[in-house]
């Protein structure tokens, strides 16, 4: 038998710190664009560059239609699609993590009303029901945070409620239980404990998923109309009819962006998953 | 000239960043045509690595050397075409575990059959399905289950199923990896007599791995014991297991205790009875208690009765509802009917009437390294009952006072300790220990010793035995291992399909059996120069009780009786539920006629 | 693994109609579900659906109380729950404010490209994903692995919407080699199943590479749980070669589980067919939500909710039955 975290930085590969110092590189850039960037640049009102024009000294990545630089705006639309899709995991896996124990611990009526209404929404196209709930609710981050919380929590309940029927089963919790355990006693010191590591791994995965539902979102008009996101800049390209005139530096920042963010959030969760030794390989 | 040769075969595993792990260290072993040979040694010995060397089975990163001799032909050297043809042809492997041994998404005939398809390329249809037919019948598997999908077989019937795979090809060496492990002690005769039979009928040399001395003692003509990857003593099996010259061969022998044999007696007569507790009045009684789960009746009206300073083997096959009482005995299981008693008083239902009761009886678990959790420390794990109860108060004190007890001493060396860093008896004193900071009056410890090494086993055993003399510790061991029973248990208590068919002193009830099912499980021991007489059938279902007296489809007596009113009452009339007390009882129709104790002894 | 205290009955009902009725009436439930939701998503959480169908436009308070009464708003909540369902009875699943037609007709029209759409890119992404999982699993560690899976990574990180503006960009607009937009070109001389096919390119390859990375990634984490199994030893040792091994052996019982998933991921193509058809114009249900979404046009948004839902939960019920008939280890 070999300790639980033996091996952990060797089973967390190459790709995983790599990852790691793309999200703080990016989340630093982040935090920082107020202080590195004049905020202006990015109101209609007070620029005045040339429109939709292609990368040039001046304006490194160009400008849009309404004549703001490119750069500017994929900088700061970096935080709202961040911000976004941090909150929105975090709201999902939380839904999630709650649901799994439940269910997994309390197998009788819990089970019978969770596992059914969990598997039901498994079903049904995430997406669909977030634009679903961001059509009806007033627009804004908040809405879409929403959206995408209470829509993504069920794969992260399947998980943890397998992982915690798997600990359901062994042997120390009948120790527990036999030494006189309650329910709490159970859940805090024993299935929590056990399940942390497989909830940290996937909330990783998550916040990934829920940044391309959030650019997915803004694209199709339900954003909030306020603020500049990856997303709602590729909406403003499609719409001022930058794809067909070929303005490709319009619309390439921004989808490398979610893509570059997007795969270090992954690489870091499977390391993450690797080194902890839960799910996949 | 030797069927299996194998000189000086050394066999290991490199290691990232370190120096290669050795399995096998220079092992010889020879076998004859027709020849049964037992490779014993304790789990990591390196058995397995080694047999399967014969047929290059190791994985690829395996560095293998040392001459390997298939019937003369130099394995090493082979081709991997020619090896492949080889392969089940000329040596056949009976792998352990036939639960995953078996491919679960194939019918067993289909299996059984793909060795002979790949081996005989032109064979016709018909011509398969005749052979796969043959083969299953002699290995005894009904006809009906030849389509059967391996988790729809009961575990005798995978292995079973596997045996017949095994002898598809005809092969002249069968290699099987502990093919009884896992598999109770009828179950285990029946499946050894088969191998037996076939393998003297068809002239078949056999290796025959095990850590069980008492399975090889009756099949094997010679005997190699193996150590840390080496063989360190061989001979006829005879000679090593009465004089065994090393360490590890005595360990073994001794390991596994010859019922009927007063020196394998570890208790002695007369116990120290609990000075709290009135004479003859019970520690823990159950009243009539049933458990079932949907149509299956796990236990079916059970009375029994513990008293303090007292160990009572509840012995039987798997599956006969002995967990299930022993969980139900602690709480942990509500039981459909009947009740149970705890000092006359009926034992609380809910969480919190039962965390008072929890504290005066505790769990020793089968496999240790499952029962701790790994990531807590050994003074986390031992201290966990108190803190639940909020004993908190002298806790240190407590712990060390426990491990010491439980033989880890000094304790405050292992506080820190994480169960990785531990050894199986270590652990499995840990629990002990997490078990006796309540300061209990009764232990229930569920196959305490089936997952440990030999030589640790005795040191548990003792350690039960010296609780019970110190603390008045009463306790009941569930097992299907009559040897243990017969080591330390005061009492024995025989369950089959949910009810208790005979109890006594063990010396009584072991020695001169009056239940004819007590009497087929002793028969069933292997033992030292008899082969085991296997109980017919196979295990029964609890959702099918048969009428009258449960045991009468499978009863020896019944079969040789020629008394037609005493066949009736076999098949018709229950018998009553037994008071599981001090007295020496049995349930049976028969016991007391004509020629019963012709069959009993 | 089972609790060795509890005896399993070895005789459970193996009949194939004691398997398959629960989850017959399950899915019906599941139906029955979507429908409800569709109701509570539309009509009772927007509070007034009228002023939601009118923000941001300057409509007199006289058209918004004739939208009222169009439809509906003005009876008690639960007449209007059951007038609802009497209509999805009979097939009418209202009208839309937009385009003023039926709903239904609209569905209809459209639900024909998005089964185009949606079928191909499935059986295309699936049969890919499935070999080439099952290959990279096999060979774990080699560069063949490696690169498979990195490939795939940074596909499931693409927005599939992005992906299509990109493929449509330098493919359709830049090189010209397939069309921009729409299903059918009016002017052209190709014969209509190669035309379609011809338009259809772009979005399945957009789809396909969006989703086949999941399809991918399951079969391989499938493969390699089998891996480690006994019975592969098994067949090793009977001498099979490690080719037969694995193609007899491993994938058989690696597929199993990854069909399963494969049909519960279903809606992750069915959200990916929405952002593709609406950037390639594609004449589908997704196209129809987009501009729907614009308005928003509520009584069109819910009525291809519930199909759309409701679709993708009888795949997944017709899934469901098909594995309990093809799986011998189910046991319930």
């Amino acid at each position: 038998m070999s300790p639980p975290h033996a091996g952990w930085l060797r089973r967390a590969g190459a790709a995983g710190p790599v990852g790691l110092a793309t999200l703080l590189g990016v989340a630093l850039l982040a935090v920082a664009a107020p202080v590195l960037s004049d905020p202006a640049g990015l109101d209609v009102t007070k620029v005045g560059g040339p429109l939709l024009a292609a990368p040039s000294s001046g304006y490194w990545l160009g400008t849009d239609e309404t004549g703001r630089s490119v750069l500017l705006l994929t900088w700061w639309g970096a935080r709202v699609s961040l911000l976004v899709g941090v909150a929105a995991a975090v709201l999902s896996v939380g839904i999630g993590t709650v649901v799994g124990l439940l269910a997994g611990h309390f197998r009788g009526l819990a089970a019978a009303v969770l596992m059914p209404v969990t598997d039901f929404f498994l079903a049904l196209p995430s997406l669909v029901l977030a634009i679903a709930l961001s059509s009806v609710l007033p627009r804004g981050a908040g809405t879409i945070v929403l959206a995408i919380g209470l829509t993504a929590w069920p794969t992260t309940a399947r998980l943890v409620r397998a992982q915690t029927l798997t600990v359901e089963v062994r042997p120390y919790l009948e120790r527990a239980r036999a030494l006189g355990g309650g329910h709490g006693h159970l859940l805090v010191r024993h299935v929590l404990p056990a399940v942390f590591p497989l909830v940290l791994a996937n909330a990783t995965l998550t916040i990934g998923s829920a940044i391309i539902a959030e650019s997915t979102l803004s694209f199709l008009g339900l954003g909030d109309p306020g603020r500049v996101s990856w997303g709602s800049m590729l909406e403003a390209a499609v719409d001022s009819g930058a794809v067909t005139a070929g303005a490709w530096w319009y619309l390439l920042p921004p989808g490398l962006g979610i893509v570059v963010v997007v795969l270090a959030f992954t690489v870091c969760g499977r390391a993450l998953e690797a080194a902890l030794d839960v799910g996949s390989r | 000239m030797a069927l299996l040769a194998m000189r000086d075969v050394r066999v290991s595993y490199p290691v990232p960043g370190g120096l290669p792990l050795p399995a096998v260290r220079g092992a010889s072993v020879r076998l004859a045509a027709g020849e049964t040979v037992g490779l014993a040694g304790e789990s990591g010995c390196g058995k397995t690595t080694l047999a399967l060397a014969a047929l290059r089975l190791l994985p690829r990163t395996a560095q293998l050397s040392g001459e390997i001799l298939l019937d003369g032909e130099d394995v090493r050297a082979m081709s991997w075409g020619r090896l492949r043809a080889v392969r089940w042809t000329a040596a056949s492997v009976v792998f352990q575990g036939a639960m995953h041994a078996l491919d679960p998404v194939r019918r067993v005939a289909a299996q059984v059959g793909e060795p002979i398809r790949l081996h005989c390329p032109g064979i016709g249809r018909d011509e398969l399905r005749r052979r796969v037919t043959g083969l299953l019948e002699q290995v005894g598997l009904p006809a009906g289950r030849s389509s059967a999908y391996p988790h729809q077989l009961s575990g005798g019937q995978r292995q079973r199923v596997m045996i017949a795979m095994a002898l598809a090809c005809e092969p002249r060496l069968v290699i099987a990896d502990e093919p009884t492990t896992a598999l109770d002690v009828v179950v285990q005769a029946q499946v050894l007599a088969l191998l037996a039979g076939l393998v003297a009928r068809r002239g078949i040399g056999l290796l025959l791995i095990s850590h069980d001395l008492s399975v090889l003692a009756a099949s094997c003509d010679r005997l190699d014991v193996m150590h840390a990857g080496r063989i360190v003593e061989s001979g006829p099996t005879a000679d090593v297991l009465r004089a065994p010259a090393h360490p590890t061969a005595a360990a073994l022998s001794a390991a596994f205790p010859a019922v009927g044999d007063p020196a394998a007696r570890r208790s002695p007569p007369d116990p120290r009875p609990d000075p709290q507790a009135r004479p003859g009045a019970a520690l823990l009684r159950a009243e009539g208690l049933r458990v079932t789960f949907g149509a299956a009746h796990a236990v079916d009206g059970v009375d029994l009765a513990l008293h303090a300073g007292e160990i009572v083997a509840l012995v039987g096959e798997s599956g006969c509802g002995k967990t299930t009482l022993a969980r139900t005995l602690l709480g942990l299981q509500r039981p459909t009917a009947g009740r149970v008693l705890v000092d006359g008083a009926p034992l609380p239902g809910s969480t919190r009437g039962l965390r008072g009761y929890r504290r005066g009886a505790q769990l020793v678990q089968q496999d240790p390294t499952a029962a701790l959790n790994p990531r807590h420390t050994v003074y986390q794990a031992v201290a966990e009952g108190l803190r639940i109860h909020r004993m908190t108060a002298g806790e240190r004190d407590r712990v060390s006072g426990a491990l010491s007890r439980a033989g880890l001493r000094p304790p405050e060396r292992f506080f820190g300790r994480y169960p990785h860093q531990l050894s199986a008896g270590q652990r499995q004193r840990v629990v002990i220990a997490g078990a006796l900071a309540l300061a209990p009056r009764l232990l229930v410890a569920d196959e305490p010793v089936a997952s440990l090494d030999a030589p640790v086993r005795g040191e548990i055993l003792a350690l039960l035995l010296r609780l019970r003399d110190e603390l008045g510790l009463a306790a009941l061991v569930v097992t299907h291992d009559l040897g243990m029973a017969w080591s330390i248990a005061d009492r024995v208590a025989v369950m089959y399909l949910g009810r208790i068919v005979e109890t006594g002193p063990v010396e009584q009830v072991l020695r001169a059996p009056r239940h004819p099912y007590t009497s087929a499980l002793l028969a069933a021991l292997p033992r030292r120069g008899r082969e085991p007489a296997p109980l017919t059938g196979e295990p029964p279902d609890p959702a099918l009780i048969p009428a009258g007296c449960r045991f009468h489809p499978r009863c020896p007596l019944l079969g040789a009786s020629t008394d037609p009113e005493l066949a009736a009452r076999c098949r018709a009339v229950p018998l009553p539920i037994l008071a599981g007390d001090r007295t020496a009882e049995t349930a049976c129709h028969a016991t007391g006629s004509p020629g019963a104790d012709r069959v009993l002894r | 693994m089972l609790d060795p205290a509890r005896p399993v009955p070895r005789r459970t009902p193996h009949h194939l109609a004691h398997r398959l009725g629960p989850r017959l009436v399950g899915g019906l439930l599941s139906l029955l579900s979507v429908v409800v939701l569709g109701f509570f998503l539309f009509r009772v959480l927007p509070g007034d659906p009228a002023l939601t169908m009118t923000r941001g436009r300057p409509v007199g308070a006289r058209e918004i109380a004739e939208l009222r009464a169009r439809l509906g708003l003005d009876r008690p909540l639960a007449r209007q729950f059951l007038d609802y369902l009497a209509g999805l009875a009979r097939g009418d699943l209202g009208t839309s404010y937009e385009f003023r037609r039926p709903v239904a007709e609209l569905i209809g029209e459209r639900i024909g490209p998005t089964l185009l759409l949606v079928g191909t890119a499935t059986v295309l992404a699936a049969l890919l994903g499935i070999w080439q999982g099952a290959r990279a699993g096999w060979r774990r560690g080699t560069r063949f692995d490696r690169r498979s899976v990195g490939v795939a990574l940074t596909l499931w990180s693409v927005p599939p919407f992005w992906l299509g503006l990109v493929v449509l960009l330098v493919l359709a607009g830049g090189l010209g080699l397939f069309p921009v937009r729409g299903i059918r070109s009016p002017d052209t001389s190709l014969p209509v199943v190669l035309d379609v096919a011809h338009h259809l390119a772009l979005p399945c390859l957009t789809l396909v590479a969006a989703v086949y990375a999941q399809y991918l990634l399951v079969m391989r984490a499938s493969l390699l749980a089998e891996m480690d199994a006994d019975y592969l030893t098994t067949a090793r040792a009977i001498g099979l070669r490690d080719d037969q091994v694995r193609r007899r052996h491993a994938v058989p019982n690696a597929l199993l589980p990854t069909v399963t998933l494969v049909f519960l991921h279903l809606g992750l193509v069915v959200s990916g067919a929405i952002a593709v058809e609406t950037v390639f114009s594609w004449p589908g249900l997704g196209l129809l939500v987009y501009q729907a979404l614009r308005v928003p046009d509520l009584p069109l948004l819910q009525g291809t909710f519930v199909v759309i839902c409701a679709a993708v939960i009888v795949m997944n019920t017709l899934a469901d039955l098909l594995l309990q008939v093809l799986d011998p280890r189910v046991r319930w």
